[in-house]
């Protein structure tokens, strides 16, 4: 049997060995399974209980303003709702189709949908399946709207609070929304038109499918 | 540590770029040693008296399968991260035909006719030159032959998908598919040489 293998040219035991290689896959199962993450429960909880994974409102404001590349802005909400109004730079991705969507791991990737469920939802799924960057907009297009294209300032505002707000006057305004002073309650904010996805002017909205790679030979 | 590299992020586009380049300057290297900077040894295969391209290119196939298939296995490669060329089968067919014409025609494919035209070959470089042009007509063209150009979309599958088979099992196949092919290629290589020396 040694000899036998010595005898043989090196292509042969080439061949030999591609063909064991070969034959010990009909046993190795599929290569899909060794890439199963497990999930990290403890390290997850850690993440949600600092809310490090969060989004503030105005700092997206200010990444929009910015023109800041290096994230994508997903909204996860369907079509309809999305044509209706979306944050300028967005992209629409809605839940289901999530799984077979473009996103790769390592992107810096925020997530809003109306209020924070949805986008938590999806941000969980995306973290199980081994997404680094994945944030979510605090308080999701509600929050957006009451800080960003609604903010209003209280009749018993402080002197610094008015400072304030003149700096979130000019966000609301650069985004098309209408800062609201004194008076009415919240509750009414609702009614108030959604500003035209024209505006803001100044912003520039990056392609949709403007990122994707071309891969291939 | 997990590949693909470039999907998890371990270098960005720029050193992408030079890493691309230092494995093209391995692959051109590598045919070149194979022989196949000799449109003569390439053209050699249609008439079956030479079928060294046949025996490199599935031994390249089949290393690469069973690489990539146990670097997944044990979890090193995360394959649903590696890029595969969506299929369009008509479309892949028309140009595997017109591809095939120009390399009996012209003697090289346009890897080869670069590896040719490196080592100094004239007609690597005319035919070089060429596949520029080419590139530069189909540009031009393409308005016109969009359409066709995606027709028979069947997205990114792979084997194991088409005939519902284990991945191992394919693997295994393929494995004797290239070794029975070498066995096969040899005889005819073989054959063709004994008719040559009665002629």
């Amino acid at each position: 049997m040694k000899n036998y293998l010595k005898n043989l040219s090196l292509n042969k035991k080439l061949a030999l060995f591609v063909f064991i290689l070969g034959f010990m896959a009909l046993f190795a199962g599929s290569p899909y399974k060794g890439t199963q993450l497990k999930v990290d429960a403890s390290e997850l909880a850690m993440i949600v209980q600092k809310e490090v994974d969060h989004v503030a409102s105005e700092e997206l404001a200010g990444w929009i303003v910015q023109g800041k590349p290096d994230y994508r802005l997903i909204d996860l909400r369907d079509e309809k709702d999305f044509t209706e109004y979306h944050i300028p730079t967005a992209e629409n991705i809605t839940m289901t189709s999530l799984d077979a969507s473009q996103l790769s791991r390592n992107e810096k990737i925020v997530f809003y949908s109306d209020g924070g469920i949805h986008s938590a939802q999806a941000w969980f799924l995306l973290k199980a399946n081994g997404y680094k960057g994945v944030y979510i907009l605090r308080g999701g297009l509600e929050e957006w709207k009451y800080s960003i294209l609604f903010p209003r300032l209280a009749d018993n505002a402080s002197p610094a609070e008015a400072a304030a707000f003149e700096k979130t006057k000019l966000l609301s305004t650069f985004f098309g929304g209408t800062p609201q002073v004194g008076g009415a309650t919240e509750t009414d904010y609702p009614k108030m038109a959604l500003p035209k996805l024209e505006s803001p002017t100044g912003a520039q909205p990056k392609a949709a499918a403007g990122k994707k790679k071309k891969e291939g030979c | 540590m997990n590949a693909p590299f470039f999907k998890y992020g371990l270098f960005g586009d720029d050193v992408s770029l030079v890493i691309a380049f230092i494995i093209g300057i391995g692959f051109g290297f590598f045919l070149e040693r194979a022989g196949f900077g000799s449109s003569k040894k390439l053209a050699a295969q249609f008439y079956f008296t030479d079928l060294t391209v046949f025996k490199v290119m599935f031994t390249g196939i089949i290393t690469a399968m069973v690489g990539v298939y146990y670097l997944s296995v044990i979890g090193f490669v995360d394959l649903s991260l590696v890029y595969l060329t969506p299929t369009f089968l008509l479309p892949q067919i028309v140009g595997g035909l017109i591809l095939g014409v120009g390399f009996v025609v012209g003697g090289y494919c346009p890897g080869t006719s670069c590896v040719a035209a490196s080592t100094g070959r004239i007609d690597g470089m005319v035919y070089l030159l060429g596949v520029i042009f080419g590139i530069f007509v189909f540009g031009e063209a393409f308005p016109l032959v969009s359409s066709f150009y995606e027709t028979t979309p069947m997205g990114q599958i792979t084997l194991p998908q088409i005939a519902g088979l284990p991945y191992g099992l394919l693997v295994f196949l393929v494995v004797l598919m290239a070794l029975g092919g070498f066995a096969g290629a040899e005889w005819v290589e073989k054959k063709m040489a004994a008719k040559k020396a009665r002629a």
